[in-house]
């Protein structure tokens, strides 16, 4: 089997600025991508990044504020994002709303911020909200690309959005057969982070018509969380013999969308981001979470669950005893981790990780 | 709602309230006959002390027995609650409750008892409290009545989301959430839009948990009354800006207990006309709240509940004192936005707009106005832990504010969690502080 070759950021962001396109950075957690790309940007988003030492940002954030954040300032002030065309700022927490708030009153980045704010909620009342969010970002967005919004292609990406979110989904549940890695499973789905849609789909059909009879063997796990980093987590879980099976990220199944039909694109595209599995991010019930969970462990065999979070990471940690109750209570075993995303994965929680899989096996 | 409880109800509070007259009445005998204090840096407290004790004591007794005999709601504490009391809903505010926690120092006990039960110390401290509070069954006021509803808007904090969340977890009631987008620069109309229809959804929830509907007239008296108590906080709360300051933000943060738990309440608006009365007094026979003012702060945040004296004690042993707060303005710059014969959309446009709702620039302005109007001399940040969307940006607001020949200090610790704060760092700290204060 021959593997896929997944390209990177830079090499995205290059393709891009040749074909003559923008890029929009765009920060956690749900994204119009669609609405972007409809204006001929690229979204490229900032989950941190890991290697942004949060250092640059310790003169504007207290220590107490997540790293995803601290680490995301730390990228704008070293000019990380100047070659953006804007930065999309989504309303995700206190946390990025204060990052949104600092950018635009005190920072002041060369690429334009733009704030918009995700509903919490599913209600028709929350989609007319965000519909008219949207409407609003596109009018910036308009005066950016020197373009008017066009409805047509808007559908159009929509239409590729949906269908990238279809290969993601397909990735996930045929994940034992596609001879991947943890790490690899996670480079290949977090491609859709800065790779257009289509690209996107490209690859997970190669890696799709790659797979083989043959189920990998490994102990079934389910990640939940934020996004898998540092990445050497994955290491660590393929080296202790486990297989992620099935996945509740942020970065990651959290995004895989109910496709939406509205005559409108505005508000397909707003009913889109709210249409995700249950996220923490976007207000559920805790109910609905474990529900959720436990659906995905009894669909993909998953014998326990992995919860990997940011320190400080308020709407994950607020969750987290009433999802381990709840699963537990279903028979589910559970391991929470918090780490930094600017260290290095601590021994203790590899331990815990060999430990956990251990017991499982 | 039995026989029985109604009884128990009216029995309960009734004597209670009884002893609570009493209890004030005796206080206010001994205030009037207590020879002051000779040594103390600090003026006798306000005569309406006793009055504030009694009305929060009743508050609170009220809450003891309410659950036999009314419906009662959690609710936020920046929540829009007007329609709650047009419906004859008893209120609770866990956030207060948390804060009485902190002030009489149980607030360590209480998180611990939550981080026993898997809630991580990186959670906001009220929070903790709460939880700990509903999990041990411990707390310094008696009981907490069962709510029929929760209420929760987001225009302080995302984090009351994810608490009430919770909440409505462990006591299966429904939740209404009013969602207020935060404002970076202005309110869209949108925004006014969806927050009106949320309230309007809230609205009809709540008739269907009270079993009755709401008196349009009754609501409007409820809001006219809001309206007359928010304008008489902001003048208490401009007292200060007289030399020397009548009350002080730690005076402030205490007497903000009515304004935030019994908005729309009667007694609200009767207690901060004595209280603006009293303040009246003292600037006419020109006493302040220290004896000896030489240096007026401004406060930023929350306060530090367990550390309040000690606080205050120390920089009025400088002559320092806070005259003005962003935490306790906040309950009062919005007066002005309060229409009553527009009670939805008024609301609307009220609750989108506290400090806490607002960008980090909004802020910092806020922050400078009340340096000029208060005649301060300095600004003291103070970095809480547990409230990141009051204390992010305050870095770069300490910068601003300094280059502006204000000088202001960052202070870490946390509002509710004792553990957050380090005694001797926070005091060296003010000291240098206050020493380098031209005043």
């Amino acid at each position: 089997m021959a593997p896929i070759s997944i390209p990177g950021r830079r090499e995205a962001i290059e393709d891009q600025r040749a074909a003559g396109g923008g890029l929009a950075a765009v920060f956690p957690v749900h994204n119009p991508r669609a609405l972007l790309r409809s204006f001929g940007l690229l979204p490229v988003e900032v989950w941190g990044p890991p290697s942004a030492r949060g250092d640059r940002a310790a003169a504007h954030l207290q220590a107490y504020t997540c790293s995803l954040v601290r680490c995301g300032l730390s990228f704008v002030l070293a000019g990380g994002l100047d070659r953006a065309d804007c930065i999309v700022v989504p309303h995700a927490c206190d946390s990025l709303q204060g990052l949104g708030s600092l950018l635009l009153d005190f920072v002041k980045p060369s690429p334009p911020v733009l704030p918009y704010y995700l509903p919490r909620g599913e209600r028709d009342v929350d989609r007319a909200y965000l519909t008219a969010e949207i409407e609003s970002l596109a009018e910036r967005l308009a005066r950016i690309a020197g373009r008017e919004l066009d409805r047509a292609e808007l559908h159009a990406r929509l239409d590729r959005e949906e269908q990238a979110d279809r290969a993601a989904a397909a990735l996930i549940d045929d994940r034992r057969r596609l001879g991947l890695s943890n790490r690899r499973l996670y480079e290949l789905l977090r491609s859709r982070e800065y790779l257009p849609a289509e690209r996107f789909c490209a690859l997970a059909d190669s890696a799709l018509e790659a797979r083989g009879e043959m189920e990998a063997a490994g102990v079934p796990v389910l990640l939940s969380g934020l996004v898998p980093e540092p990445a050497s987590v994955l290491d660590a879980l393929d080296a202790a013999g486990a297989c992620v099976v099935a996945d509740d990220m942020a970065c990651a199944g959290r995004r895989i969308y109910r496709a939406c039909a509205f005559d409108d694109p505005l508000e397909r595209q707003a009913a889109r981001l709210l249409s995700g599995p249950p996220d923490s991010t976007r207000d559920c019930s805790m109910g609905a979470r474990v529900a959720h969970l436990c659906e995905l462990a009894e669909r993909s065999g998953a014998r326990g669950v992995i919860f990997f979070d940011v320190k400080f990471c308020e709407p994950e940690l607020f969750y987290l005893p009433r999802l381990q109750a709840g699963l537990r209570e279903a028979g589910l075993a559970c391991l929470a981790c918090e780490v930094d995303l600017a260290d290095a994965l601590p021994d203790q929680i590899l331990t815990r990780l060999e430990a956990f899989v251990e017991m499982l096996s | 709602m039995s026989i029985e409880g109604a009884l128990r109800y009216y029995l309960g509070t009734g004597i209670g309230k009884g002893v609570l007259r009493f209890e004030r009445l005796r206080n206010e005998w001994r205030l009037r006959h207590r020879a002051p204090k000779t040594s103390s840096p600090f003026s006798p407290p306000l005569s309406t002390s006793p009055w504030l004790k009694e009305l929060i004591s009743r508050h609170y007794l009220t809450g003891r027995y309410a659950d036999a005999h009314r419906k009662v709601a959690w609710v936020t504490s920046g929540a829009p609650v007007e329609f709650l009391k047009a419906l004859g809903y008893y209120l609770l505010y866990p956030e207060n409750h948390g804060a009485v926690c902190g002030i009489r120092r149980r607030g360590e006990e209480l998180c611990q008892a939550a981080e026993e039960a898997g809630y991580s110390r990186d959670i906001c401290s009220y929070a903790r409290t709460d939880l700990g509070s509903l999990l041990s069954g411990r707390t310094p006021v008696g009981r907490l009545p069962k709510p029929d509803l929760l209420l929760c808007c987001t225009n302080i904090c995302q984090t009351v989301l994810f608490w009430y969340r919770v909440l409505a977890a462990h006591f299966r009631v429904p939740l209404v959430i009013i969602d207020t987008p935060f404002i970076y620069s202005t309110a869209p109309a949108h925004a006014v839009d969806f927050v009106q229809r949320q309230l309007e959804l809230g609205v009809e929830t709540a008739e269907r948990v009270a079993g009755r509907s709401i008196d349009p007239a009754e609501l409007e008296r409820v809001t006219r009354r809001s309206r007359e108590a928010v304008e008489l906080w902001m003048r208490v709360l401009e007292r200060a800006r007289h030399v020397p300051a009548p009350i002080t933000a730690f005076d402030e943060f205490i007497h903000m207990g009515p304004i935030v738990e019994m908005r729309g309440d009667r007694a609200t608006v009767d207690y901060y006309r004595a209280l603006l009365a009293t303040l009246d007094l003292r600037i006419a026979r020109g006493t302040g709240a220290l004896k000896q003012e030489r240096i007026r702060l401004i406060w930023d945040n929350l306060p530090i509940w367990y550390r309040m004296r000690g606080l205050s004690e120390l920089l009025a042993r400088h002559g320092a004192t806070l005259v003005a707060s962003t935490y306790t303005n906040a309950w009062g710059e919005l007066a002005a936005l309060i229409d009553p014969s527009d009670p939805m959309r008024s609301a609307a446009r009220v609750y989108l707009h506290p400090i806490l709702n607002r960008g980090t620039g909004h802020k910092l302005d806020t922050i400078q106005r009340l340096a000029t109007d208060y005649a301060a001399h300095g600004v003291i940040l103070h970095s809480d832990r547990s409230c990141k969307p009051y204390s992010v940006g305050q870095m770069d607001q300490r910068e601003r504010l300094s280059a502006r020949g204000i000088p202001a200090l960052l202070l870490e610790a946390d509002h509710n969690d004792p553990r957050a704060f380090a005694d001797e760092q926070a005091e060296n700290r003010i000291q240098a502080f206050l020493e380098m204060i031209p005043s």
